[in-house]
Protein backbone atom coordinates (compact mmCIF):
# COMPACT_ATOMS: atom_id res chain seq x y z
CA UNK A 1 0.00 0.00 0.00
CA UNK A 2 2.47 2.72 1.27
CA UNK A 3 4.82 2.16 -1.33
CA UNK A 4 2.70 2.50 -4.34
CA UNK A 5 1.86 6.08 -2.41
CA UNK A 6 5.46 6.24 -2.09
CA UNK A 7 5.43 6.34 -5.94
CA UNK A 8 2.71 8.47 -6.47
CA UNK A 9 4.08 11.26 -3.81
CA UNK A 10 7.80 10.58 -5.94
CA UNK A 11 6.27 11.32 -9.56
CA UNK A 12 4.41 14.46 -7.76
CA UNK A 13 7.11 16.12 -6.47
CA UNK A 14 9.15 15.28 -9.67
CA UNK A 15 6.14 16.90 -11.69
CA UNK A 16 6.34 19.99 -9.78
CA UNK A 17 10.02 19.46 -10.21
CA UNK A 18 10.59 19.83 -13.98
CA UNK A 19 7.80 22.22 -14.10
CA UNK A 20 9.51 24.42 -11.65
CA UNK A 21 12.78 24.03 -13.57
CA UNK A 22 10.48 24.88 -17.03
CA UNK A 23 8.93 27.70 -15.51
CA UNK A 24 12.70 28.97 -14.49
CA UNK A 25 13.55 28.73 -18.05
CA UNK A 26 10.23 31.25 -18.68
CA UNK A 27 11.70 33.48 -15.96
CA UNK A 28 15.56 33.51 -17.56
CA UNK A 29 14.05 34.53 -20.81
CA UNK A 30 12.00 36.83 -19.75
CA UNK A 31 14.92 38.75 -17.85
CA UNK A 32 17.26 38.87 -20.78
CA UNK A 33 14.73 40.34 -23.35
CA UNK A 34 13.88 42.99 -20.58
CA UNK A 35 17.95 43.46 -19.72
CA UNK A 36 17.69 47.17 -21.71
CA UNK A 37 15.80 48.35 -19.08
CA UNK A 38 18.05 48.43 -16.28
CA UNK A 39 16.61 47.74 -12.85
CA UNK A 40 17.04 49.70 -9.94
CA UNK A 41 17.29 48.38 -6.73
CA UNK A 42 16.70 50.62 -3.69
CA UNK A 43 16.34 49.64 -0.17
CA UNK A 44 15.02 51.92 2.87
CA UNK A 45 13.54 51.46 6.70
CA UNK A 46 9.62 51.74 7.07
CA UNK A 47 9.96 54.75 9.33
CA UNK A 48 7.59 57.51 8.02
CA UNK A 49 10.06 59.84 6.61
CA UNK A 50 12.12 57.09 4.35
CA UNK A 51 9.11 55.96 2.84
CA UNK A 52 7.90 59.46 2.06
CA UNK A 53 11.70 60.02 0.45
CA UNK A 54 11.92 56.91 -1.13
CA UNK A 55 8.74 56.65 -2.89
CA UNK A 56 9.50 59.89 -4.05
CA UNK A 57 12.64 58.92 -5.69
CA UNK A 58 11.93 55.90 -6.76
CA UNK A 59 8.48 57.67 -8.91
CA UNK A 60 10.68 60.31 -9.95
CA UNK A 61 13.01 57.15 -11.33
CA UNK A 62 9.73 55.33 -12.75
CA UNK A 63 9.04 58.67 -14.72
CA UNK A 64 12.49 58.73 -16.20
CA UNK A 65 11.69 54.85 -17.18
CA UNK A 66 14.02 52.62 -15.22
CA UNK A 67 12.32 49.52 -13.60
CA UNK A 68 12.93 50.49 -9.68
CA UNK A 69 12.33 48.18 -6.78
CA UNK A 70 12.07 49.62 -3.31
CA UNK A 71 12.77 47.00 -0.60
CA UNK A 72 11.31 47.79 3.52
CA UNK A 73 14.61 46.32 5.21
CA UNK A 74 15.13 46.44 8.98
CA UNK A 75 17.84 49.52 9.43
CA UNK A 76 21.25 47.39 9.90
CA UNK A 77 20.56 45.27 7.11
CA UNK A 78 19.69 48.40 4.91
CA UNK A 79 23.28 49.17 6.02
CA UNK A 80 24.78 46.02 4.78
CA UNK A 81 22.91 45.50 1.91
CA UNK A 82 24.08 48.78 0.07
CA UNK A 83 27.61 48.50 1.56
CA UNK A 84 27.56 44.36 -0.40
CA UNK A 85 26.21 46.22 -3.18
CA UNK A 86 22.97 43.19 -3.27
CA UNK A 87 21.35 47.13 -2.93
CA UNK A 88 21.74 50.18 -5.50
CA UNK A 89 21.43 52.77 -3.09
CA UNK A 90 19.17 54.06 0.09
CA UNK A 91 17.64 57.92 0.93
CA UNK A 92 17.73 57.26 4.71
CA UNK A 93 21.18 57.53 6.12
CA UNK A 94 21.05 59.62 9.44
CA UNK A 95 24.22 61.54 10.10
CA UNK A 96 26.34 62.56 12.13
CA UNK A 97 24.67 61.10 14.83
CA UNK A 98 21.82 59.09 14.70
CA UNK A 99 23.62 56.77 12.36
CA UNK A 100 26.73 56.90 13.20
CA UNK A 101 27.39 53.63 14.13
CA UNK A 102 26.54 51.69 10.93
CA UNK A 103 28.29 54.79 9.35
CA UNK A 104 31.40 54.27 11.60
CA UNK A 105 30.52 50.12 10.43
CA UNK A 106 30.13 49.91 6.59
CA UNK A 107 30.62 53.50 5.51
CA UNK A 108 34.07 53.09 3.78
CA UNK A 109 32.12 50.35 1.88
CA UNK A 110 29.47 52.35 -0.01
CA UNK A 111 29.59 56.17 -1.79
CA UNK A 112 28.07 59.26 0.46
CA UNK A 113 26.33 61.37 -1.56
CA UNK A 114 25.40 64.21 0.67
CA UNK A 115 22.41 65.16 2.54
CA UNK A 116 19.31 64.91 1.10
CA UNK A 117 17.16 67.11 3.65
CA UNK A 118 18.92 69.42 6.24
CA UNK A 119 17.21 70.66 9.68
CA UNK A 120 16.74 66.98 10.84
CA UNK A 121 16.80 66.69 14.19
CA UNK A 122 16.80 63.77 17.13
CA UNK A 123 16.06 64.36 21.06
CA UNK A 124 14.23 63.21 23.87
CA UNK A 125 10.19 64.60 22.96
CA UNK A 126 7.67 65.60 25.73
CA UNK A 127 3.72 66.87 24.99
CA UNK A 128 3.78 70.29 26.14
CA UNK A 129 1.53 70.46 28.98
CA UNK A 130 4.59 68.81 30.54
CA UNK A 131 6.49 71.04 33.19
CA UNK A 132 10.10 70.57 32.50
CA UNK A 133 11.58 72.13 29.05
CA UNK A 134 15.23 70.63 29.75
CA UNK A 135 16.43 67.46 30.37
CA UNK A 136 17.83 68.17 33.51
CA UNK A 137 14.55 69.63 34.59
CA UNK A 138 13.55 66.19 34.70
CA UNK A 139 12.46 64.96 38.45
CA UNK A 140 10.51 61.75 38.30
CA UNK A 141 8.14 62.11 35.26
CA UNK A 142 6.26 59.21 33.69
CA UNK A 143 7.70 56.66 36.55
CA UNK A 144 11.45 57.56 35.48
CA UNK A 145 10.66 55.82 32.69
CA UNK A 146 11.54 57.34 28.56
CA UNK A 147 9.36 55.10 26.03
CA UNK A 148 11.66 54.48 23.36
CA UNK A 149 11.79 52.86 19.57
CA UNK A 150 13.86 49.34 18.60
CA UNK A 151 16.59 49.00 20.52
CA UNK A 152 19.80 49.53 18.95
CA UNK A 153 17.86 52.80 17.34
CA UNK A 154 20.49 55.94 16.99
CA UNK A 155 18.15 57.77 19.02
CA UNK A 156 17.75 54.65 22.14
CA UNK A 157 21.58 54.97 22.56
CA UNK A 158 22.04 58.39 22.48
CA UNK A 159 19.52 58.31 25.28
CA UNK A 160 21.22 55.28 27.35
CA UNK A 161 24.14 57.76 27.25
CA UNK A 162 22.05 60.59 28.24
CA UNK A 163 20.59 58.30 31.00
CA UNK A 164 24.79 58.42 32.29
CA UNK A 165 25.76 62.14 31.56
CA UNK A 166 22.58 63.95 33.16
CA UNK A 167 22.59 62.91 37.12
CA UNK A 168 19.42 63.96 37.41
CA UNK A 169 18.49 60.64 35.59
CA UNK A 170 19.68 58.44 37.74
CA UNK A 171 17.43 55.83 38.61
CA UNK A 172 15.38 56.24 35.38
CA UNK A 173 15.48 53.87 32.41
CA UNK A 174 14.84 53.39 28.83
CA UNK A 175 11.96 51.13 27.82
CA UNK A 176 12.42 50.00 24.14
CA UNK A 177 9.66 48.74 21.72
CA UNK A 178 9.19 49.97 18.13
CA UNK A 179 8.29 53.15 16.53
CA UNK A 180 4.95 52.03 16.21
CA UNK A 181 4.33 51.19 19.75
CA UNK A 182 6.08 54.18 20.86
CA UNK A 183 3.68 56.65 19.09
CA UNK A 184 0.87 54.27 19.78
CA UNK A 185 2.25 54.80 23.89
CA UNK A 186 2.12 59.05 23.16
CA UNK A 187 -1.34 58.61 21.80
CA UNK A 188 -2.24 57.19 24.66
CA UNK A 189 -0.63 59.16 27.22
CA UNK A 190 -1.79 62.24 25.54
CA UNK A 191 -5.53 61.54 25.71
CA UNK A 192 -5.12 60.95 29.16
CA UNK A 193 -2.98 64.09 30.09
CA UNK A 194 -0.45 62.13 31.63
CA UNK A 195 2.95 62.33 31.35
CA UNK A 196 4.87 60.93 28.71
CA UNK A 197 8.44 61.32 27.42
CA UNK A 198 9.25 59.43 24.65
CA UNK A 199 12.66 59.31 22.22
CA UNK A 200 11.93 61.34 19.12
CA UNK A 201 13.04 62.88 15.86
CA UNK A 202 11.25 65.08 13.07
CA UNK A 203 10.89 65.50 10.46
CA UNK A 204 7.59 63.47 12.10
CA UNK A 205 4.15 63.14 11.44
CA UNK A 206 3.62 63.06 15.41
CA UNK A 207 4.64 66.87 15.79
CA UNK A 208 2.00 67.57 13.32
CA UNK A 209 -0.69 65.63 15.30
CA UNK A 210 0.13 66.44 18.72
CA UNK A 211 1.48 69.48 20.67
CA UNK A 212 5.16 68.45 21.02
CA UNK A 213 8.37 69.93 21.85
CA UNK A 214 11.91 69.06 22.19
CA UNK A 215 13.60 68.86 25.86
CA UNK A 216 16.59 71.06 26.07
CA UNK A 217 19.64 69.14 25.78
CA UNK A 218 22.12 71.27 27.64
CA UNK A 219 25.15 68.70 27.56
CA UNK A 220 24.53 68.34 23.72
CA UNK A 221 24.46 64.17 24.03
CA UNK A 222 22.01 64.44 21.02
CA UNK A 223 24.10 66.38 18.71
CA UNK A 224 23.21 69.52 17.13
CA UNK A 225 20.98 69.24 13.72
CA UNK A 226 21.05 65.94 12.03
CA UNK A 227 21.17 65.72 8.17
CA UNK A 228 19.54 62.55 5.85
CA UNK A 229 22.02 61.71 3.51
CA UNK A 230 21.88 59.92 0.49
CA UNK A 231 24.32 56.38 0.21
CA UNK A 232 25.13 54.38 -2.55
CA UNK A 233 26.75 51.22 -3.25
CA UNK A 234 30.43 51.57 -5.09
CA UNK A 235 30.20 50.97 -8.67
CA UNK A 236 26.83 52.48 -9.47
CA UNK A 237 28.47 55.86 -10.86
CA UNK A 238 29.84 53.54 -13.50
CA UNK A 239 27.35 51.35 -14.42
CA UNK A 240 24.08 53.41 -13.94
CA UNK A 241 25.43 57.13 -14.00
CA UNK A 242 22.20 58.94 -14.87
CA UNK A 243 20.78 57.12 -11.61
CA UNK A 244 23.54 58.17 -9.54
CA UNK A 245 23.01 61.80 -11.38
CA UNK A 246 19.67 61.76 -10.05
CA UNK A 247 20.52 60.36 -6.62
CA UNK A 248 23.02 62.54 -5.95
CA UNK A 249 21.13 65.80 -7.26
CA UNK A 250 18.13 64.90 -4.79
CA UNK A 251 17.56 67.53 -2.37
CA UNK A 252 14.24 68.91 -0.76
CA UNK A 253 12.76 70.73 2.27
CA UNK A 254 11.23 69.53 5.44
CA UNK A 255 8.34 71.64 4.01
CA UNK A 256 8.39 68.72 0.97
CA UNK A 257 8.67 65.69 3.11
CA UNK A 258 6.25 66.66 6.04
CA UNK A 259 3.45 67.42 3.21
CA UNK A 260 4.29 63.77 1.81
CA UNK A 261 4.20 62.12 5.38
CA UNK A 262 0.53 63.74 6.07
CA UNK A 263 -1.01 62.75 3.00
CA UNK A 264 0.54 59.18 3.90
CA UNK A 265 -0.90 59.53 7.53
CA UNK A 266 -4.23 60.24 6.87
CA UNK A 267 -4.34 57.16 4.36
CA UNK A 268 -3.13 57.90 1.37
CA UNK A 269 -1.04 54.97 -0.29
CA UNK A 270 2.26 56.19 -0.24
CA UNK A 271 2.77 55.67 -4.50
CA UNK A 272 0.00 57.84 -4.60
CA UNK A 273 1.15 60.56 -2.14
CA UNK A 274 4.66 60.57 -3.89
CA UNK A 275 3.32 60.52 -7.27
CA UNK A 276 1.01 64.01 -5.60
CA UNK A 277 4.06 65.67 -4.43
CA UNK A 278 5.98 65.20 -7.87
CA UNK A 279 2.94 66.83 -10.18
CA UNK A 280 2.99 69.76 -7.97
CA UNK A 281 6.80 70.35 -7.32
CA UNK A 282 7.47 70.03 -11.31
CA UNK A 283 10.37 72.73 -10.37
CA UNK A 284 12.49 70.73 -8.00
CA UNK A 285 11.55 67.19 -9.97
CA UNK A 286 13.40 69.09 -12.96
CA UNK A 287 16.59 70.29 -11.18
CA UNK A 288 17.38 66.59 -9.83
CA UNK A 289 16.85 65.06 -13.36
CA UNK A 290 18.52 68.19 -15.21
CA UNK A 291 20.46 67.09 -18.25
CA UNK A 292 19.40 63.57 -18.13
CA UNK A 293 17.50 61.57 -21.11
CA UNK A 294 14.35 59.88 -20.49
CA UNK A 295 15.22 56.26 -21.36
CA UNK B 1 38.29 43.30 41.80
CA UNK B 2 40.18 40.87 40.89
CA UNK B 3 38.00 36.82 40.99
CA UNK B 4 39.02 33.47 40.00
CA UNK B 5 37.59 33.82 36.84
CA UNK B 6 39.05 36.94 35.69
CA UNK B 7 42.23 35.18 35.38
CA UNK B 8 41.99 34.03 32.21
CA UNK B 9 42.57 36.98 29.44
CA UNK B 10 39.80 37.55 27.46
CA UNK B 11 38.44 35.65 24.72
CA UNK B 12 37.17 37.77 21.88
CA UNK B 13 34.46 35.26 20.53
CA UNK B 14 32.32 38.37 18.49
CA UNK B 15 35.42 39.71 16.92
CA UNK B 16 36.47 35.91 15.90
CA UNK B 17 32.73 35.36 14.74
CA UNK B 18 32.69 38.89 12.66
CA UNK B 19 36.20 37.37 11.23
CA UNK B 20 34.85 34.03 10.28
CA UNK B 21 31.68 35.48 8.37
CA UNK B 22 33.72 37.58 6.70
CA UNK B 23 36.37 35.45 5.59
CA UNK B 24 33.38 32.97 4.54
CA UNK B 25 31.33 35.52 2.69
CA UNK B 26 34.58 36.82 0.20
CA UNK B 27 35.98 33.21 -0.53
CA UNK B 28 32.73 31.16 -0.89
CA UNK B 29 30.74 34.49 -2.53
CA UNK B 30 30.41 31.86 -6.23
CA UNK B 31 29.05 29.64 -4.57
CA UNK B 32 26.38 32.33 -2.44
CA UNK B 33 25.42 34.03 -5.52
CA UNK B 34 24.89 30.66 -7.52
CA UNK B 35 22.49 29.70 -4.84
CA UNK B 36 21.05 32.83 -4.72
CA UNK B 37 20.72 32.53 -8.34
CA UNK B 38 18.81 29.30 -8.37
CA UNK B 39 17.11 30.29 -5.28
CA UNK B 40 15.75 33.26 -6.68
CA UNK B 41 15.13 31.79 -10.16
CA UNK B 42 12.98 29.22 -8.94
CA UNK B 43 10.77 30.85 -6.16
CA UNK B 44 10.13 33.23 -9.09
CA UNK B 45 9.43 30.47 -11.36
CA UNK B 46 6.79 29.25 -8.47
CA UNK B 47 5.27 32.29 -7.73
CA UNK B 48 4.92 33.18 -11.26
CA UNK B 49 3.09 30.28 -11.34
CA UNK B 50 1.09 30.70 -8.82
CA UNK B 51 -0.17 34.60 -9.78
CA UNK B 52 -0.80 33.64 -12.70
CA UNK B 53 -3.59 31.43 -11.71
CA UNK B 54 -6.90 32.79 -12.14
CA UNK B 55 -7.73 33.67 -8.06
CA UNK B 56 -11.26 31.95 -8.90
CA UNK B 57 -9.76 29.04 -10.10
CA UNK B 58 -7.20 28.75 -7.40
CA UNK B 59 -10.21 29.53 -4.86
CA UNK B 60 -12.39 26.60 -6.68
CA UNK B 61 -9.53 24.01 -7.25
CA UNK B 62 -8.72 24.56 -3.47
CA UNK B 63 -12.11 24.18 -2.24
CA UNK B 64 -12.70 20.87 -4.11
CA UNK B 65 -9.71 19.33 -2.82
CA UNK B 66 -10.88 20.11 0.21
CA UNK B 67 -14.01 18.13 -0.08
CA UNK B 68 -12.02 15.24 -2.41
CA UNK B 69 -10.21 14.12 0.59
CA UNK B 70 -13.07 14.51 2.68
CA UNK B 71 -15.49 12.88 1.04
CA UNK B 72 -15.37 9.89 3.09
CA UNK B 73 -16.84 11.48 6.11
CA UNK B 74 -18.88 13.94 3.73
CA UNK B 75 -17.91 17.23 5.82
CA UNK B 76 -17.94 20.57 3.59
CA UNK B 77 -16.39 22.69 6.42
CA UNK B 78 -13.28 22.84 4.89
CA UNK B 79 -14.17 23.57 1.88
CA UNK B 80 -16.51 26.55 2.78
CA UNK B 81 -13.59 27.36 5.24
CA UNK B 82 -11.46 27.83 2.34
CA UNK B 83 -13.90 29.39 -0.31
CA UNK B 84 -14.51 32.29 2.50
CA UNK B 85 -10.78 32.68 3.69
CA UNK B 86 -9.13 32.79 0.14
CA UNK B 87 -11.91 35.37 -0.68
CA UNK B 88 -11.31 37.17 2.62
CA UNK B 89 -7.47 37.33 1.38
CA UNK B 90 -8.83 38.61 -2.38
CA UNK B 91 -11.28 41.21 -1.09
CA UNK B 92 -8.27 42.62 1.14
CA UNK B 93 -5.99 43.14 -1.35
CA UNK B 94 -3.51 40.67 -0.39
CA UNK B 95 -3.72 38.35 -3.31
CA UNK B 96 -0.55 38.62 -4.28
CA UNK B 97 1.56 38.64 -0.93
CA UNK B 98 -0.66 35.59 0.18
CA UNK B 99 0.77 33.93 -3.14
CA UNK B 100 4.69 35.24 -2.58
CA UNK B 101 4.42 33.72 1.18
CA UNK B 102 2.84 30.75 -0.06
CA UNK B 103 5.57 30.07 -2.54
CA UNK B 104 8.25 30.51 0.40
CA UNK B 105 6.85 28.46 2.39
CA UNK B 106 6.36 25.68 -0.16
CA UNK B 107 10.17 25.74 -1.58
CA UNK B 108 11.22 26.08 2.54
CA UNK B 109 9.32 23.02 3.49
CA UNK B 110 10.25 21.20 0.39
CA UNK B 111 13.33 21.56 0.82
CA UNK B 112 13.65 20.91 4.84
CA UNK B 113 12.15 17.67 3.95
CA UNK B 114 14.62 17.52 1.39
CA UNK B 115 17.32 17.57 3.58
CA UNK B 116 15.72 16.54 7.10
CA UNK B 117 14.45 12.89 6.01
CA UNK B 118 17.69 11.77 4.79
CA UNK B 119 19.41 13.71 7.82
CA UNK B 120 17.26 11.84 10.21
CA UNK B 121 17.54 8.37 8.96
CA UNK B 122 21.01 8.51 9.40
CA UNK B 123 20.52 9.30 13.48
CA UNK B 124 18.11 6.43 13.66
CA UNK B 125 20.80 4.05 12.33
CA UNK B 126 23.99 5.54 13.94
CA UNK B 127 24.14 6.55 17.65
CA UNK B 128 27.52 8.38 16.51
CA UNK B 129 25.52 10.78 14.03
CA UNK B 130 22.81 11.13 16.84
CA UNK B 131 24.91 12.39 19.31
CA UNK B 132 26.47 14.88 16.84
CA UNK B 133 23.69 15.80 15.21
CA UNK B 134 21.20 16.61 18.10
CA UNK B 135 23.31 19.37 19.71
CA UNK B 136 22.91 21.14 16.44
CA UNK B 137 19.66 20.61 16.12
CA UNK B 138 19.02 22.48 19.61
CA UNK B 139 21.50 25.35 18.32
CA UNK B 140 19.17 26.06 14.98
CA UNK B 141 16.23 25.97 17.05
CA UNK B 142 17.08 27.89 20.01
CA UNK B 143 19.26 30.59 18.57
CA UNK B 144 17.05 33.44 18.13
CA UNK B 145 16.31 33.73 14.15
CA UNK B 146 17.55 37.71 14.21
CA UNK B 147 21.24 36.55 15.17
CA UNK B 148 21.71 35.04 11.69
CA UNK B 149 19.96 38.00 9.30
CA UNK B 150 22.96 39.54 9.12
CA UNK B 151 25.30 36.66 7.78
CA UNK B 152 22.23 35.41 5.47
CA UNK B 153 22.30 38.99 3.85
CA UNK B 154 25.85 39.32 3.59
CA UNK B 155 26.06 36.07 2.07
CA UNK B 156 22.65 35.55 -0.38
CA UNK B 157 21.79 39.41 -0.29
CA UNK B 158 18.20 40.57 0.21
CA UNK B 159 15.18 39.09 -1.06
CA UNK B 160 13.68 35.97 -0.73
CA UNK B 161 16.51 33.80 -0.41
CA UNK B 162 18.02 34.57 2.42
CA UNK B 163 14.49 34.24 4.12
CA UNK B 164 14.24 31.00 2.95
CA UNK B 165 18.31 30.34 4.72
CA UNK B 166 16.47 31.27 7.73
CA UNK B 167 13.23 29.86 7.71
CA UNK B 168 14.98 26.29 6.71
CA UNK B 169 17.98 26.62 9.86
CA UNK B 170 14.67 27.68 11.84
CA UNK B 171 12.09 24.91 10.61
CA UNK B 172 14.50 21.65 9.68
CA UNK B 173 14.91 20.26 12.91
CA UNK B 174 11.15 18.82 13.85
CA UNK B 175 11.37 16.39 10.19
CA UNK B 176 14.72 15.71 11.38
CA UNK B 177 13.78 14.85 15.17
CA UNK B 178 10.51 13.27 14.15
CA UNK B 179 12.33 10.96 11.32
CA UNK B 180 15.05 9.86 13.68
CA UNK B 181 12.24 9.44 17.00
CA UNK B 182 9.43 7.40 14.68
CA UNK B 183 12.01 5.11 13.18
CA UNK B 184 13.93 4.19 16.64
CA UNK B 185 10.31 3.48 17.83
CA UNK B 186 9.77 0.48 14.92
CA UNK B 187 9.58 -2.77 17.35
CA UNK B 188 12.58 -4.88 17.95
CA UNK B 189 10.30 -7.65 16.74
CA UNK B 190 9.54 -6.41 13.38
CA UNK B 191 13.39 -5.46 12.56
CA UNK B 192 14.24 -9.07 13.36
CA UNK B 193 11.53 -10.86 11.93
CA UNK B 194 12.66 -8.37 8.38
CA UNK B 195 16.42 -9.54 9.50
CA UNK B 196 15.90 -13.12 9.56
CA UNK B 197 14.17 -13.10 6.05
CA UNK B 198 17.27 -11.58 4.48
CA UNK B 199 15.78 -8.47 3.96
CA UNK B 200 19.05 -6.03 3.14
CA UNK B 201 19.47 -2.59 4.87
CA UNK B 202 17.62 -0.81 2.06
CA UNK B 203 14.65 -2.95 1.97
CA UNK B 204 14.40 -2.61 5.75
CA UNK B 205 13.99 0.99 5.31
CA UNK B 206 11.72 1.21 2.51
CA UNK B 207 9.62 -1.50 3.90
CA UNK B 208 9.42 -1.46 7.21
CA UNK B 209 11.02 1.70 8.86
CA UNK B 210 9.52 4.44 6.58
CA UNK B 211 5.81 2.87 6.71
CA UNK B 212 5.76 2.40 10.16
CA UNK B 213 7.41 5.58 11.01
CA UNK B 214 4.92 7.21 8.37
CA UNK B 215 2.67 9.21 10.86
CA UNK B 216 5.84 10.22 13.12
CA UNK B 217 7.43 11.48 9.86
CA UNK B 218 4.56 12.79 8.44
CA UNK B 219 3.82 14.88 12.06
CA UNK B 220 7.66 16.73 12.23
CA UNK B 221 7.03 17.73 8.62
CA UNK B 222 3.61 19.20 9.43
CA UNK B 223 5.33 20.97 12.44
CA UNK B 224 8.14 22.21 9.89
CA UNK B 225 6.08 23.75 7.66
CA UNK B 226 4.42 25.83 10.58
CA UNK B 227 7.50 26.71 11.94
CA UNK B 228 8.68 28.28 8.37
CA UNK B 229 5.18 29.97 8.25
CA UNK B 230 5.70 31.50 11.97
CA UNK B 231 9.30 32.89 10.08
CA UNK B 232 7.40 34.87 7.39
CA UNK B 233 7.68 38.02 9.20
CA UNK B 234 11.06 37.87 10.07
CA UNK B 235 12.10 37.23 6.50
CA UNK B 236 10.02 40.37 5.63
CA UNK B 237 12.71 42.49 7.63
CA UNK B 238 15.72 41.30 4.92
CA UNK B 239 13.51 41.85 2.13
CA UNK B 240 11.49 38.58 1.43
CA UNK B 241 8.12 39.19 -0.06
CA UNK B 242 4.65 38.61 1.35
CA UNK B 243 2.13 39.07 3.74
CA UNK B 244 5.08 39.38 6.62
CA UNK B 245 5.55 42.79 4.82
CA UNK B 246 2.52 43.76 5.52
CA UNK B 247 2.80 43.36 9.24
CA UNK B 248 6.26 44.36 9.78
CA UNK B 249 5.11 47.64 8.06
CA UNK B 250 2.09 47.68 9.81
CA UNK B 251 3.96 47.21 13.34
CA UNK B 252 6.30 50.21 12.15
CA UNK B 253 3.70 52.26 11.07
CA UNK B 254 1.20 52.04 13.71
CA UNK B 255 -1.65 50.85 11.72
CA UNK B 256 -3.58 48.23 14.14
CA UNK B 257 -5.85 47.70 11.37
CA UNK B 258 -3.64 46.96 8.45
CA UNK B 259 -1.71 44.29 10.53
CA UNK B 260 -4.82 42.50 11.51
CA UNK B 261 -5.85 42.03 8.26
CA UNK B 262 -2.33 40.87 7.04
CA UNK B 263 -1.88 38.71 10.46
CA UNK B 264 -5.48 37.14 9.78
CA UNK B 265 -3.98 36.38 6.05
CA UNK B 266 -1.11 34.36 7.39
CA UNK B 267 -3.62 32.58 9.71
CA UNK B 268 -5.77 31.62 6.90
CA UNK B 269 -2.69 30.23 5.34
CA UNK B 270 -1.72 28.13 8.43
CA UNK B 271 -5.27 26.76 8.41
CA UNK B 272 -5.41 25.49 5.51
CA UNK B 273 -2.16 24.16 5.08
CA UNK B 274 -2.24 22.58 8.51
CA UNK B 275 -5.80 20.84 7.56
CA UNK B 276 -4.55 19.42 4.26
CA UNK B 277 -1.27 18.01 5.62
CA UNK B 278 -3.38 16.84 8.74
CA UNK B 279 -5.91 14.90 6.19
CA UNK B 280 -3.12 13.40 4.24
CA UNK B 281 -1.44 11.96 7.01
CA UNK B 282 -4.83 10.56 8.46
CA UNK B 283 -5.43 8.63 5.14
CA UNK B 284 -2.50 7.07 4.88
CA UNK B 285 -2.93 6.23 8.36
CA UNK B 286 -6.07 4.55 7.63
CA UNK B 287 -4.57 2.67 4.51
CA UNK B 288 -1.48 0.99 7.07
Amino acid sequence: MFTTRLKKIIMIGLSIGTMALLLTGCGNNSQSSSEQKKEVKLSYVEWDTEVASTNVIAQVLRDLGYKVEITPLDNAVMWQAVASGKSDGMVAAWLPSTHSAQYKKYGKDMVNLGPNLEGAKIGLVVPDYVKADSIADLKNEADKTITGIEPGAGVCMKTEKALKEYPNLKGWKLETSSSGAMVTALGKAIKDKKAIIVTGWSPHWMFATYKLKYLKDPKNVFGGEEHINTMVRKGLKKDMPDVYKVLDNFHWTVDDINSVMLDISKGMKPEDAARKWIKGHPDKVAEWTKGIAKK
Amino acid sequence: MYSLLGILPHFDLAGTVEKITNTLTNAWSPFFNAIQAIGSNLTDGLTHFLQAIPPTLFLVACAVFAYWINRKQHKMGLSVFIVLGLWFIYNQNLWVPFMDTLSLIIISSLLSIIMGVPMGIIMAKSDIAQSIIKPILDFMQTMPAFVYLIPAVAFFGIGVVPGIFASIIFALPPTVRFTNLGIRQVPKELTEAADSYGSTEWQKLIKLDLPIAHPTIMAGINQTIMLSLSMVVIASMIGAPGLGRDVLSALQRAQVGNGFVAGLGIVILAIIIDRFAQKLNKHVDKQN
